[in-house]
């Protein structure tokens, strides 16, 4: 039902062995990419001690880094398509050990915005596009299993951080933790050396015939021309890619607000401030498993062909409990709304990328994957403030859950919908080229009869002639 | 902060004229804290205990005559007299004993005290019978705002130690720190050592800045908040390490992460000159399996041909 774009060469995937080690590779990767940006929080309040900071100064580091992270995506699109996933996962590992390392030393706060906004930030967004590119070439049949293990990093890293964090904290102080924490970034050089280049199109295997060679200099002549381009808006023109940004740029806006402001509606509806804390621990938690899981359900053959199908459903689900929030009031049932919007959340980033790969096809997904980033940065850096804004206005959270909830149920209404529309296109289309392929081949045919007639019919008039 | 040092002459005062007279107990209800007719305001506090006993905490800023109250009903045997007493911070009270009367059911006491300065702040006890007691905690506002972990600065850096008070509270006239050095509380005087400390006071607030750490400044740090009642204390830890401390650790993951790196390069070599290795023979290989093999239809020994290639 859904197009898998073939590669050119159709080059066939490892979908194993070594692929599990690069998946390993990635999880750290992405896993340091996500939590660090939120694990760094926890040393705001010591730094702003000491630096005479207000919050809002403080808490712009945070978003100085997630902002420059999605804004880096087709730069280092640019360069995992020149030099490949390895050079530019470990040029992201060294670049954010430097920039912890760095900022250790800092006095001034726009020191701190340098170092770890925007080092820090350039060197996790490397990370995170080389290795999703990485396993969408290393993965075919599994790719939904491989993407959501890779992006259960993102939880497991921060309910690994958090309180690693808390205890350097307390034992070094904020400048030897950000010391450590940047030897520990370093790690991502390691997950960078297991991302062991795989055979890939744009490159010359030694064991190809000939008839393949030629095929290969056109394919490798027409990728070193993509790999020049650095914001190949020619994706604008594909139906999929439009509906699917759409859609994204919808839940991304509505996605993160109630997460921020969890702790403090809780507070608002009487919880002590630990157990507020909790709850987003318990999100992380079952976000962890549900992303694997969610993976390996996308992977079986009843949903992989409905993919895109199952990415909106993901994104409702998200949406209705967001909805739901505003009606829960005790402690137990936050929980549960703690619990089910982890699943929501989770369900939906498992899938996030394994759908841009399902649309795009090995060779467009690193550009593609960088544009969308970009694009992101926007509803991502916006939506929280908007919602906070919302809160300050009426002096109630449940307008803010109401926003979240109603603009993420839309995105994922809207992608369901519209992604019905483009496949029925899709099947038009390819219904449309097989008349046009028939037609061809019967042209030919008769062509060909013809001309064999001609053939006959010429020395026979030869003949006739002769005689 | 003048008034203060004007009530505190004008009881003193009080007490050389009245000293002369109190000195036999005339009736064992009159307590030992002098009840001086000074302009103290007068505040009365009451509990009602029905269960076993009871914790009231009593916040006060100035001086004042405090009227204490407690009143038991939760007594199933009801007896016509039982004894009770005051207790302060679980020492009786000298004469405090009374004999309390059953009235509507209810036993009553009442004591005024004179709280002027720190000392007479603590925990003032109503007891009845044996057990049955009210506790009055009496203190100043406390500093809720303080860190409860140590703060940990560097040899050199310098630190900014912050205490808070509850804005909720009433603000302390001002703010003093001092600092433990094994025996006792010496304040710290930022004017006597301009380079080293500086402190800034703000209503609520007071931060204390501490220039060119050392490892003898690490201890105890106290903010106390003053109000014309007395002190209270807020306590931080300041802990001073040299910056080795950090980085053993972190030159361990370094250590750690060039091994993993190396080693996992090293086995990529390794296992692509094996797979080079067999890969020489195998094209070779492959070449004879072709030829042999559009020869073997007629020949029909595919087999065997395979495997002598093989053996080399």
């Amino acid at each position: 039902m859904s197009p898998v774009p073939a590669d050119e060469l159709g080059h066939k995937p490892l979908d194993g062995g070594w692929g599990w080690m690069v998946v390993f590779g990635a999880h750290i990767s992405i896993g340091f990419a996500y939590s660090t940006p939120k694990a760094i929080s926890i040393f705001f309040n010591e730094i702003q001690e000491e630096l005479g900071a207000s919050y809002s100064e403080i808490a712009w580091v945070s978003s100085i880094m997630l902002a420059v992270m999605y804004a880096g995506g087709p730069v280092s699109s640019v360069l995992v398509k020149r030099f490949g996933s390895r050079p530019v996962v470990i040029m992201g590992g060294l670049m954010c050990g430097v920039s912890m390392v760095t900022a250790s030393f800092g006095s001034s706060i726009i020191y701190l915005y340098l170092c770890i906004g925007i080092i820090g930030g350039c060197g996790l967004s490397f990370n995170l596009n080389a290795s999703l590119t990485i396993i969408s070439k290393y993965f075919l049949a599994k790719r939904p299993l491989a993407n959501g293990l890779a992006m259960a990093g993102s939880p497991v890293f921060l309910c690994f951080l958090a309180p690693l964090n808390q205890y350097l904290l307390g034992t070094f102080g904020w400048r030897g933790s950000l010391l450590i924490l940047g030897g520990l970034m370093l790690n991502c050089c390691v997950a960078g050396a297991l991302m062991r280049p795989a055979i890939t199109s744009c490159e010359l295997s030694s064991a190809t015939q000939k008839k393949v060679e030629q095929r290969n200099t056109d394919v490798k002549g027409r990728c070193r021309k993509n790999a020049r381009k650095f914001l190949n808006f020619s994706f604008f023109k594909d139906r999929g890619f439009i509906i699917y940004i759409i859609g994204n740029v919808m839940f991304i806006f509505g996605a993160y607000a109630p997460i921020v402001f969890l702790s403090a509606y809780a507070i608002s509806q009487g919880v002590e401030k630990y157990s507020a804390a909790y709850l987003l621990s318990i999100m992380g938690f079952v976000d962890m498993f549900v992303r694997p899981g969610t993976g390996l359900v996308a992977n079986s053959k009843w949903i992989r062909p409905r993919i895109q199908y199952f990415f909106s459903f993901a994104m409702v689900f998200n949406g209705t409990v967001h909805l739901l929030c505003p009606l829960v009031k005790s402690y137990t049932s936050l929980v549960v709304y703690a619990v089910f919007s982890g699943v929501g959340f989770g369900m939906v980033f498992a899938l996030i990328f394994e759908c841009l790969m399902d649309l795009m096809g090995n060779q467009r997904f690193p550009s593609a994957v960088g544009l969308v980033t970009i694009i992101e940065c926007f509803p991502m850096l916006l939506g929280p403030p908007v919602a906070g804004l919302l809160v300050d206005i009426f002096g109630d959270y449940k307008y803010l859950f109401f926003m979240c909830g109603s603009v993420v149920v839309t995105g994922g209404l809207f992608l369901f919908i519209m992604n019905i529309y483009h496949y029925h296109m899709l099947n038009k289309e390819k219904a449309a080229k097989d008349r046009q392929q028939n037609h061809n081949i019967e042209i030919q045919e008769h062509a060909c009869t013809s001309e064999a007639e001609i053939e006959r019919t010429e020395p026979e008039a030869a003949e006739m002639n002769r005689a | 902060m003048a008034a203060s040092w004007k009530q505190l002459f004008f009881q003193i005062l009080l007490l050389f004229i009245c000293c002369g007279r109190i000195n036999t107990e005339t009736t064992g209800s009159t307590p030992a804290p002098l009840v001086p007719t000074t302009p103290l305001s007068t505040d009365v506090k009451s509990v009602v205990l029905t269960g076993e006993s009871h914790t009231e905490n009593i916040e006060l800023l100035n001086p004042v005559n405090l009227s204490l109250e407690c009143t038991w009903t939760g007594n199933p045997i009801k007896l016509p007299n039982i004894t009770g007493f005051w207790r302060k911070d679980g020492n009786e009270i000298q004469n405090s004993h009374l004999t309390v009367q059953l009235e509507n059911n209810q036993y009553n006491i009442k004591q005024v005290f004179s709280i002027v300065s720190e000392k007479d702040l603590g925990n003032y006890s109503c007891v009845f019978g044996n057990e049955v007691k009210v506790d009055f905690i009496l203190a100043a506002p406390q500093i809720t705002e303080v860190r409860d972990k140590p703060i940990v600065s560097y040899v050199g850096d310098f630190v900014v130690i912050e205490c808070k008070m509850d804005k909720t509270k009433p603000m302390p006239s001002t703010w003093n720190w001092y600092r433990d050095n094994g025996t006792e509380k010496v304040q710290i005087m930022a004017a006597a050592e301009p380079g080293r400390y500086e402190i800034k006071n703000n209503e609520w607030e007071t931060k204390l800045r501490v220039h060119n750490l050392t490892e003898a400044d690490r201890g105890l740090y106290y903010c106390g908040a003053v109000y014309a009642i007395g002190t209270t204390m807020g306590q931080v830890k300041l802990k001073v390490i040299t910056f080795l401390e950090p980085l053993k650790p972190f030159v361990t993951i370094v250590g750690e992460v060039i091994i993993l790196v190396a080693a996992i390069l090293l086995y990529e070599r390794s296992q692509s000159k094996q797979t080079d290795r067999a890969a020489f023979p195998g094209r070779v290989e492959n070449a004879d399996e072709n030829s042999t093999q559009t020869q073997s239809e007629d020949k029909g020994n595919e087999d065997s041909s395979s495997m002598r290639q093989r053996k080399i």
